[in-house]
């Protein structure tokens, strides 16, 4: 690829996601767009992925054959999907255990275009105090509003801001019972435009339902979220756990795209955090640490 | 138009701002959050909630609060500052929470407000003493220069069709006047150019008199304006699209951006108001409506108080007694009290309408849990006055709670006019010796259940009934909230210790009959203090090593006996040392 | 009586919306319109064969079209007769004109939200301009409206289901890139609609304060 219009290494380096192997059709080529650069992708009916800049001769939907593609760009494949990148990207990705385990259905709920910047989409997935306000009546409920104390730590050996003993009411929070209940929660920021989130299981008390979101920068403050659920469950369909999820996200979409500025500030001063807001504070600083610059609003120097 | 922010724009028509909406304004690039509290005023804010940049237009308009949509935090009507944050809902916000807000004045049947203004707002000589039309306004995809250009050969008939003779009177670098005659018909209009952004305008006409057929008139004003719309964009297309204006955000204060403590010690900085009203609120409490002699009076939330500075030099603590949104003044009962040191003396009759008091910003040592399921809300005497600004918030938010109002007779009932707004919730229990109020606390406070809450105000013996009550039928401590305005507990100041401060390199002698608090002020040691009588909580500090010997009312027992806290006013050492966290 | 649903659809919520404001108990039969495309399988084909939702099913009558829904609705089931008024030509006339409307805007509006954010291949430019031109048409009506003390898009003192079919895909305009700044008073008409006895919201469309 020739200039691009993204110059931030930190950003060009990441794997970044396009797609999940579910959503592709074997031997088609798709397209779309990261870092404002248009990108083509497909899977051979091998298995085997590619990702290209966007190539005339190579138009979308028509039939991809691995000769056909001239320069490749560097592939992925983990966690159900096709990752890709513009720079030059680390050996592996992080890692996402449950994904593997047999007794659990892994379900891709939906890529979303999202009118905001990944930095601010990340921040929302790891908040636990507005369930009452947007998510009412199904992740939250007033007047169970109070964020109890919880711990947050940045793990020097894996390089991923990690919240533990989160706790938030839910009302309806069991399968079984009406009644409302405290869940626990862990999340995870193992990538600056990826999050996980543990949620006790209603069927396992000892394990956790995993609900994840990738977010694939188109630009700066537009994002494709790539949301899915990985879930130890018998009783839930596929379709059921889509429409969920869709609800969820369908709801934080227009907080999102009102959010201003679009792009993530990363100044300490330029808004106002409260002590629920631990685990963004630590994602800000992380952010800030790598010195990343696309997508947020650096910190004066 | 050249970009001066210091000139007054209209933005918005009243007609724009019925009751409990919010209207999006924007103005030279800023995005502005219009709202009219039921009170009628107009607040013109940052299109922005502090917090995480939510728009405060897809918020609630509330009527005397605006609620974010996103984490449901509140905004007082006129400040701007925040009165509750629902995360922490055992906590009052910090002061220092304040949304930004724009100057704004209605007038002329329109909201003016400007981004910089140099003095006050003027309305054009022409409107002034006029009975006004204002009309629809009409949004334009061009720059405010071009808008204005063409503003000047607008064209309208008085009488609403046919050919009149329009005249150019004056040109600003805002508006318009236009002057159209036809026949006998005469009309003068002002067209603004409103800025919104580089590359977009309102166009705001405003007829200086009413018209006979004003359905008519604003018909035709519509279809003349979206004509001129039409041309005005057509021009704009063929020019290159101004990048919109870049926005920047004024940094939020420097405490606020870190990790807020749990307590903040409290505002020092004195306000000067006036009394604007005295009355007798009941048999022996006097009312004072106090008003800010220029500018706004700091925000509340229910259960703060001020220090009153009197003419006499005395300071006493008075609990305010305002509803949410009530933000152009303060309002507080003062009880005769006959064997007082002369505070509430002085109040009832050297104080007088139109004198000036000094008084501290409003502190709260005794916020609101909005998050109960049910409230109670226990008053005795003079005690009501933080209950009713509990009371009111509770009952304009629709959230569970009984008043129960412990008062001699009826006549000691205070503010009767607040308290009849509360209808079946208030419980007024009267002239009821210690004994039968005991039985009337047992009863009431015999219903314990998950996420009831208990606010008590009353005198120390009554509050220490009320307590002991609570605590044996079940209410957990965390569930029973108290403030003492007075500690009548005898303090014992005869030991002597030593007091090491921790962060100051600093170890100081505390004699017999001194307090700690003293002895670190006379050491050039900041310490806030507040009541010095080891009720109001604002010189909390934290014991690194050594026991404490309390003698507050303050701390729960609990915290007490935790040993790692201290109310440095009164408490001392049981220990030969304290090591402190200052 | 049952409804063939997508929770972020706004034709399905103009039918939910109404049902709930009528009270009528129904069942939801979730349909997976994204990422499954379950719309356009061959057992949805059977029910409506334009492959589209909303499809209700009553008592054996099997319905297609948000627009002849909520009239099918309104006629047999709000006694009142205030929502759809058949005795009155004239009102009633109206009410059809924003019937018409409102597919207008699902043309327009709702084709650009499925473009931003479910990346449907359109013309968006084109879709946002044809939204705009609507709705300068529907804020310049309800300015006047106003002014003369009508709440509604059709005289009267109620609402109609005119308000109903108009106002999902203008509530969800912005999800399109379409705002609705310049149109101050759509944006009191939705404050006002919200305000309905029975209005739920739906993923995109939050509630808004009591009335004063």
């Amino acid at each position: 690829m020739t200039e691009l219009k993204c110059t931030d290494p930190v950003i060009l380096n990441q794997w970044h996601p396009l797609s999940s192997i579910d959503e592709i059709t074997p031997g088609l080529i798709h397209s779309t767009m990261l870092l404002e650069e248009n990108i083509s992708y497909g899977m051979d009916t091998d298995g085997n992925a590619y990702a290209w800049p966007f190539d005339n001769q190579l138009p979308t939907r028509s039939r991809l054959t691995s000769k056909t593609v001239r320069n490749p760009l560097p592939i992925h494949i983990a966690h159900g999907y096709v990752w890709t990148s513009l720079g030059e990207p680390p050996e592996t990705l992080f890692s996402f255990e449950e994904y593997y385990e047999a007794d659990r259905i892994n379900v891709p709920t939906g890529v979303f275009g999202v009118n905001v910047s990944a930095g601010r989409a990340v921040e929302n997935f790891l908040d636990m105090s507005h369930f009452p306000y947007v998510h009412t009546g199904i992740l939250g409920e007033e007047p169970h509003t109070e964020v109890k104390e919880y711990a947050v730590e940045v793990s020097e050996t894996r390089d991923e801001v990690l919240a533990t003993q989160c706790q938030f009411y839910q009302p309806k929070a069991a399968l079984a019972s009406e009644g409302g209940a405290m869940v626990d929660y862990t999340y995870r920021v193992p990538h600056v435009n990826c999050a996980l989130l543990y949620k006790s299981s209603p069927n396992d008390a000892s394990r956790s339902d995993v609900i994840y979101m990738f977010l694939q920068p188109m630009s700066q403050d537009w994002v494709r979220a790539h949301t899915g659920m990985c879930v130890i469950d018998e009783d839930n369909t596929y379709e059921s756990i889509r429409y969920f999820q869709q609800v969820i996200f369908g709801q934080d979409k227009p907080i999102l795209e009102n959010q201003y500025p679009k792009r993530l500030p990363l100044d300490p001063r330029s808004e106002t955090p409260i002590r629920a807001d631990k685990t963004a504070i630590a994602f800000r600083r992380w952010l800030s640490r790598k010195g990343l610059r696309y997508g947020v609003i650096p910190a004066a120097a | 138009m050249t970009t001066d922010l210091t000139t007054w724009h209209p933005i918005a028509s009243s007609t724009d701002l019925p009751m409990r909406h919010i209207y999006h304004g924007q103005l030279w690039g800023r995005e502005m959050a219009v709202w009219r509290a039921d009170d009628g005023h107009v607040n013109v804010w940052e299109n922005r909630c502090l917090h995480r940049g939510v728009r405060l237009t897809v918020g609630l308009n509330e009527g005397r609060e605006l609620r974010c949509l996103y984490h449901g935090w509140r905004y007082a009507n006129r400040t701007a500052g925040c009165t509750y944050i629902p995360a922490h809902p055992a906590d009052a916000p910090a002061r220092t929470i304040c949304n930004n807000t724009y100057s704004a004045v209605e007038s002329h049947g329109l909201v003016w407000s400007a981004v910089d203004p140099i003095g006050e707002f003027e309305a054009p000589a022409v409107l002034n003493g006029n009975d006004v039309l204002a009309l629809r306004p009409i949004p334009v995809k061009a720059a405010p220069d071009i808008a204005l250009k063409h503003a000047k050969s607008y064209r309208f008939s008085p009488i609403g069709e046919g050919c009149a003779d329009v005249t150019l009177v004056e040109e600003t670098d805002n508006h318009v006047q236009l002057h159209a005659k036809q026949d006998q018909s005469k009309a003068t209009l002002l067209l603004f150019v409103q800025p919104v952004d580089a590359g977009r305008s309102i166009l705001r006409g405003v007829l200086t008199d009413q018209p006979a057929d004003a359905g008519n008139i604003l018909r035709h004003h519509n279809r003349r304006m979206q004509a001129l719309r039409d041309v005005i964009e057509a021009e704009a297309t063929m020019l290159p699209v101004p990048e919109p204006i870049e926005v920047q955000f004024s940094k939020v204060d420097e405490e606020l951006a870190k990790m807020p403590a749990r307590a903040k010690s409290g505002p020092k900085a004195e306000l000067r108001v006036s009394v604007a009203h005295k009355w007798d609120a009941s048999e022996g409490v006097a009312g004072f409506r106090l008003e800010a002699l220029n500018g706004q009076l700091p925000t509340f939330q229910p259960g703060a108080h001020i220090d009153l500075h009197m003419p006499n030099g005395m300071s006493r603590q008075y609990s305010l007694t305002n509803a949410p949104g009530e933000t152009d003044f303060y309002r507080i009962g003062v009880k005769r009290e006959p064997d007082s040191r002369g505070g509430s003396e002085c109040m009832h009759n050297a104080v007088q309408a139109g004198d000036v008091l000094a008084i501290s910003a409003p502190r709260n040592n005794f916020p609101l849990r909005r998050d109960a399921l049910k409230t109670i809300l226990v008053a005795g005497g003079i005690g009501i006055t933080p209950m009713l600004a509990m009371a009111q918030t509770l009952h304009v938010q629709g959230l569970g709670y009984e008043l129960h109002y412990f008062a001699q007779s009826e006549a000691h009932l205070s503010f009767p006019d607040v308290l009849k707004t509360f209808g079946s919730n208030l419980i007024p229990h009267i002239g009821l010796d210690p004994a039968s109020t005991g039985g009337a606390l047992k009863e009431l406070l015999s219903g314990y259940d998950y996420a009831h809450h208990l606010y008590i105000c009353g005198p120390g013996p009554m509050l220490e009934a009320t307590r002991k009550i609570a605590a044996e039928a079940g209410w957990p401590e965390d569930a029973v909230h108290f403030e003492y305005f007075k500690n009548t507990k005898e303090i014992d100041d005869s030991s002597t210790f030593e007091v090491a401060l921790a962060r100051s390199a600093l170890t100081l002698q505390v004699p017999a009959g001194r307090t700690i608090l003293e002895i670190l002020q006379e050491n050039g040691i900041e310490a806030p203090s507040s009541c010095e009588q080891g009720a109001c909580g604002t010189c909390l500090t934290t014991v690194i090593e050594g026991e404490p010997d309390h003698q507050d009312v303050y701390l729960s027992d609990s915290e007490k006996a935790s040993n790692q806290k201290i109310i440095t006013c009164v408490s001392r050492a049981k220990s030969k040392r304290l090591v402190l966290d200052i | 009586m049952k409804l063939y649903d997508y929770e972020l659809s706004g034709n399905c919520f103009k039918i939910r919306l109404f049902l709930n404001i009528l009270g009528i108990e129904y069942e939801s039969q979730t349909v997976d319109f994204y990422p499954g495309l379950e719309h356009k399988s061959p057992e949805f084909l059977q029910l409506n064969p334009l492959g589209q939702l909303p499809v209700i099913e009553d008592e054996g009558k099997v319905l297609r079209d948000a627009q002849a829904i909520l009239t099918y609705l309104a006629v047999k089931y709000d006694a009142s007769g205030l929502w759809y008024p058949v005795s009155d030509p004239g009102r009633l006339g109206e009410v059809a004109q924003w019937l018409a409307f409102a597919d207008g805007i699902t043309g327009t509006a709702s084709a650009a939200r499925l473009h931003d954010g479910l990346f449907y291949e359109l013309d968006v430019e084109a879709a946002r301009a044809g939204a705009h031109r609507l709705f300068r048409i529907l804020d310049e009506h309800l300015w006047f409206a106003e002014r003369v003390g009508r709440d509604w898009l059709v005289p009267g003192d109620h609402p109609t289901i005119a308000d109903i079919a108009c106002f999902p895909y203008v509530a969800l305009s912005e999800e399109g890139g379409i705002y609705r700044q310049g149109y101050p008073a759509i944006r009191r008409w939705c404050d006002r609609v919200k305000r309905i006895q029975g209005f739920v919201g739906m993923s995109g469309i939050f509630t808004t304060s009591h009335a004063a």
